[in-house]
């Protein structure tokens, strides 16, 4: 579903990606982990269009996307959460949702008929609510959302564009373990129904969901394959696992 | 659109339709409803989109221009000139929106400035169309299917109707899906782009509706006044556009008109009395950047809030804009 080809950014003389070839298959959940700088999220920038590569190749469902900028690709149906909670923040909660249901429609450019009637968006971003658990909070305004809840609404902004292949960037990082774990079991859920790229710290929580790991290290692909593969990789284990016990 | 607006609208309306009954200034009560006809179209893009836009005197200018021109040498009706007014004031802003939109924070504000610039000393230069720094005299307000408008009260309730429906228009805008749009746009830009919005074409498209009302005003001063000076299109003239809007509030699309109508109640009579009355304007001004951010608009929810906070009531839900 979304293939990368020699893919390589570079910041100045920093290279936070280096020649990364990285293929996704529909309906798997495919995790990235690496140690912090390894350039998951910078990565992740790439795939969505929010950076520009300096060398390198993107394909998406067989089509080079690699010149799109982010609106197009969400508009393919990449669907990404940040891992810096980046929300509408004086917007009511069912609004931040609502808005990205309504990037679906055609009538964004309609200057006269209500937004509320859009029956189809404003059903749609209730449904989202649901399922992510917030629908309790909509009328607040996102900024007055305990830290938690925005993280929630981070990933639900992101499913309300309908996307085919959801990218979520460390979506459980400053939950309580609790908490961390209740959204673990929904992307559990949703990787029936999507095909997801996760960036995961918890290496464990990251072995157990995923159908296929890479592992990033210094920018580059380090290892890659299913979990008990990783698991008992020499090089990550040096690298990476080990430190951590 | 919400019953809080309409309600509002209607009561606007009212208190349009009453002033120059009985308080009669209908000069000066019509400069104050153009007035916050620009105003509006500056709160549009601030309010509405986070675009701070130093140059509207510029759609202003080249509405009142093009709709003084069509006057002076097409004899066009008046519905027509408003057309023009609107039509030349949206031309002008998509070309000043394309350009102001490639700068980024302050350079996007001094983009719409130097533009602003340039058009005033087009203006100055092009003596044989614009009148230069004389002004373009010589207009006589048209009829209106016939009616006679040469009256101030009776061109004070033409300048009213127009009005009315503009805010209506604008109103309706807020509330349409293109509206909620430019507030995703205000609030995040770059999660506004990753859900999917052409952010680019949405900016151009609010520049272009903000030229639009700015132009209607700048043909209606036209013909107010049967004159367009050289201070139309000046950028001084978009200082005081800015002060309006800020003065009243771009929260809501009533806070510019409450700032428009009183800075031209201070412009005018203080004025008179003091000639250095920009020195209140200026305390005022700093007052409620220091002190209401919100403008004076918002000292309505903030009295209303505290009323009902008195009676225990439920605080949070006043806070949301219009
Ligand atoms: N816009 C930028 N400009 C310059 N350097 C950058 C930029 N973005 C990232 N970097 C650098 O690139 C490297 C990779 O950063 P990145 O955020 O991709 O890492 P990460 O794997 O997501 O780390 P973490 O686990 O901490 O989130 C880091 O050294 C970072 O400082
Ligand atoms: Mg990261």
């Amino acid at each position: 579903m979304l293939q990368t080809r020699n893919l390589s950014k570079r910041f100045g003389a920093h290279t936070a990606v280096q020649s990364v070839d990285l293929a996704v298959h529909e309906g798997t959940l495919h995790s990235i982990i690496g140690p912090n700088g390894a350039g998951k999220t910078t990565l992740f920038n790439l795939l969505s269009g929010d950076l520009q590569p300096t060398e390198g190749e993107i394909f998406f469902k067989g089509q080079p996307i690699t010149r799109l900028d982010s609106a197009r690709r969400s508009r393919l149906g990449i669907g990404r959460s940040f891992q810096r909670t980046n929300i509408f923040p004086q917007l009511s909660v069912f609004e931040n949702v609502r808005i990205a249901a309504q990037s679906r429609s055609t009538a964004s450019f309609d200057l006269w008929h209500p937004a509320s009637s859009l029956g189809a968006v404003s059903q749609r971003a209730g449904e989202v609510l649901r399922e992510i658990g917030l629908h309790e909070r909509a009328e607040q305004l996102a900024r007055e959302l305990a830290g938690g809840d925005q993280r929630l609404l981070e990933l639900a902004i992101a499913l309300a564009t309908d996307p085919v292949l959801l990218l979520f960037d460390e979506p459980s990082q400053g939950l309580s373990p609790e908490d961390a774990k209740r959204l673990m079991a929904r992307i559990r859920a949703l990787a029936a129904r999507y095909t997801i790229v996760l960036i995961e710290h918890n290496v464990n929580l990251a072995m157990e969901l995923s159908n296929e790991i890479t592992v990033m290290h210094f920018g580059s692909v380090l290892a890659r394959g299913t979990p008990a593969e990783i698991r008992s990789h020499q090089g990550v284990r040096d690298a990476y696992l080990g430190r951590r016990g | 659109m919400k019953a809080r607006s309409l309600g509002a609208l209607a009561l606007l309306a009212l208190i349009v339709a009453l002033t120059p009954l009985l308080v009669r200034y209908p000069t000066l009560e019509a400069q104050m409803l153009i007035s916050g006809l620009l105003a509006l179209g500056f709160s549009f893009l601030l309010g509405q989109m986070g675009f701070l836009s130093f140059g509207q005197a510029t759609f202003n200018g080249i509405g009142a221009y093009a709709a003084a021109l069509a006057l002076l040498h097409w004899h066009v009706p008046l519905v027509l000139l408003l057309a023009i007014g609107i039509l030349a004031g949206t031309l002008s802003a998509l070309v000043v929106g394309v350009l102001s939109i490639q700068g980024v924070g302050v350079y996007a504000v001094m983009l719409t400035f130097a533009l602003n610039e340039m058009a005033y000393f087009s203006a100055f230069q092009l003596k044989g169309i614009t009148g230069g720094d004389n002004g373009l005299r010589g207009l006589i307000r048209p009829d209106l299917f016939g009616f006679s408008l040469s009256s101030s009260l009776t061109y004070y309730y033409l300048v009213a109707v127009v009005f009315v429906l503009a805010v209506y228009v604008v109103l309706r805008i807020i509330d349409s899906p293109f509206g909620h749009v430019l507030r995703a746009i205000r609030e995040n830009e770059q999660r506004a782009k990753a859900i999917g919005y052409e952010v680019r074409h949405f900016k151009i498209a609010a520049f272009a509706l903000s030229g639009a009302i700015s132009g209607l005003a700048g043909a209606l001063y036209a013909l107010l006044y049967q004159f367009v000076p050289l201070e139309a299109i000046d950028f001084n003239t978009s200082t005081n556009i800015v002060i309006m809007g800020l003065l009243g509030g771009v929260g809501s699309p009533f806070g510019p008109i409450l700032g428009a109508a009183i800075y031209t109640l201070l412009a005018n009579f203080l004025s008179e009395v003091w000639a250095r009355w920009p020195l209140v304007l200026g305390v005022i001004f700093c007052c409620i950047v220091l002190f209401l951010r919100g403008g004076l608009w918002e000292l309505g929810p903030l009295a209303l809030r505290r009323i009902r906070h008195l009676g225990g009531g439920n605080v949070a839900a006043d806070s949301k804009p219009l």
